[in-house]
């Protein structure tokens, strides 16, 4: 039996596919703590921490949706 | 005339497995989504079974066929990939039976690897290719999704830990429906090929194609997306139950870790070339997620059950494959045996899973997500 596993994929997939997965999830963690602390900021009429807030939540939201993005391009090209 | 009805024969039997993949596999999306109450069981089968049917069509390359590298090309006759289907279908009615999520693709390779060496002896079998596309990747996957998904999880926690329960599990639950979303439209591309290169490969052996590799009819592309549609949206209820809650009882936090972890994993490994099983991935990420935030609450014995599944995949679904092609040789090379073996397994079916499969357990909602979560 000749072994043929291309060692130099695994490799890269064992640090590439978790680093790929915290970036997703941050950046969908960065939408839930953004919107969830606008909405307790904007509560309390802190209507400048609010929009610090929102912004972090629009910064967690475009890396998330590049992600999902990517993920598609990367569906299309696959087969 | 003995060649046509086998064609026939094998183009049912591969829908016949794509259906099966679909419902087997449903659990992989959606099973997390209906445990934390992202989305209700109807409309989450629905929402999977449209993106499978709309990936289907994304992608046609039929490059890699049937246990292509893993079994000797020139050896692959329409009745081994008939055997090797009913292999498959076999294993994957076992493990729908015992609510185990087990990978379509390896049991599809197995029933093959298995009915090829039936008819041609080991020299059929790539061992090499067998380990590369099998074997690591089985062990691969869900060790990576594990840590991937506990560190998400645990990552996840430090972030929204100290924040409102009620805006944190909305916003999770909105996460997991893109997340569900992005996986349904994944398993569409990428199963859906597995019935197209099949039934491909049964035109060309019968003359119906030319050409080394030829693009699949539309039809063949048309009956597989809705098969394997059909089969998604029907739902694999015995396996999402024991993904979404047997294994533990998850937050919408743990939902979202596990599968926008697990569908990050699987599409980074596509990327890299290195095609990870989406049951492997899937359910080590849910396992990852649960035990990070605690061990005792996980289930280890089920989780035990289901290694043991996936240990038994390979040869299982190999054995059947390989006695459906002695039993089917028994009737000679023409097609009464093919024939004697569909109509036999089909009545089997009707017989033991007919009413399970049309009714299914009713699938219970899970009680709200307690508010310290």
């Amino acid at each position: 039996m000749r072994a043929s596993v291309d060692s130099a994929a695994l490799l890269e997939l064992v640090w590439a596919a978790p680093l790929a997965a915290i970036t997703v999830v941050t950046a969908w963690g960065l939408v839930v703590y953004g919107t969830s602390r606008a909405g307790e900021a904007r509560r309390n009429g802190q209507t400048g921490v609010a929009a610090l807030h929102v912004m972090v939540a629009a910064v967690g939201g475009t890396l998330f949706v590049a992600a999902i993005v990517l993920g598609l391009i990367v569906t299309a090209a696959k087969g | 005339m003995d060649s046509d009805i086998i064609l026939v024969i094998v183009v049912a039997t591969a829908l016949a497995f794509d259906f099966t993949n679909g419902f087997h596999d449903t659990a992989n999306a959606v099973a997390t989504s209906i445990s934390t109450r992202a989305l209700a069981p109807k409309t989450a089968v629905t929402l999977s079974a449209i993106l499978n049917f709309v990936g289907a069509f994304i992608s046609i390359k039929v490059a890699a066929t049937v246990a292509g590298g893993i079994v000797d090309s020139e050896l692959i006759t329409t009745t081994v990939i008939f055997a090797g289907l009913i292999g498959a279908i076999t294993w994957n009615l076992v493990t729908w039976f015992f609510g185990l999520p087990s990978s379509s693709s390896h049991a599809l390779i197995g029933g093959v690897v298995g009915a090829a060496f039936a008819a041609s002896g080991p020299a059929a079998i790539l061992g090499g290719g067998l380990l590369e596309k099998v074997i690591v990747p089985a062990l691969v996957a869900p060790i990576v999704a594990f840590l991937t998904a506990g560190i998400c999880i645990l990552i996840t926690y430090r972030m929204v830990g100290r924040l409102r329960p009620g805006s944190v599990n909305r916003g999770y639950r909105l996460g997991q429906i893109v997340s569900a979303s992005l996986l349904s439209l994944s398993h569409g591309t990428n199963d859906a090929q597995k019935t197209m290169g099949i039934i491909t490969l049964a035109l060309i052996a019968h003359g119906t194609l030319d050409g080394p590799s030829p693009d699949p009819p539309f039809w063949v592309i048309v009956s597989a997306a809705t098969a394997i549609a059909l089969g998604t949206y029907s739902g694999g209820w015995r396996i999402i139950r024991t993904m979404g809650s047997k294994i533990y009882k998850m937050d919408p936090a743990q939902g979202f870790a596990a599968q926008g972890g697990g569908a990050a994993v699987l599409l980074t490994a596509s990327h890299l070339g290195f095609p990870l099983s989406t049951t492997h991935s899937i359910t080590g990420a849910v396992l990852g997620a649960g035990a990070a935030k605690s061990l005792s609450a996980v289930r280890w014995g089920l989780a035990g059950n289901i290694a043991v599944a996936w240990v038994l995949t390979l040869p299982a679904a190999a054995a059947v494959g390989a006695v459906t092609w002695g039993v089917s040789r028994i009737f000679g090379t023409g097609a009464l045996g093919p024939l004697l073996i569909s109509v036999s397994l089909l009545a089997l079916i009707t017989a033991l899973f007919g009413k399970r499969m049309r009714h299914g357990p009713p699938i219970p909602m899970p009680p709200p997500v307690p508010a310290d979560s």
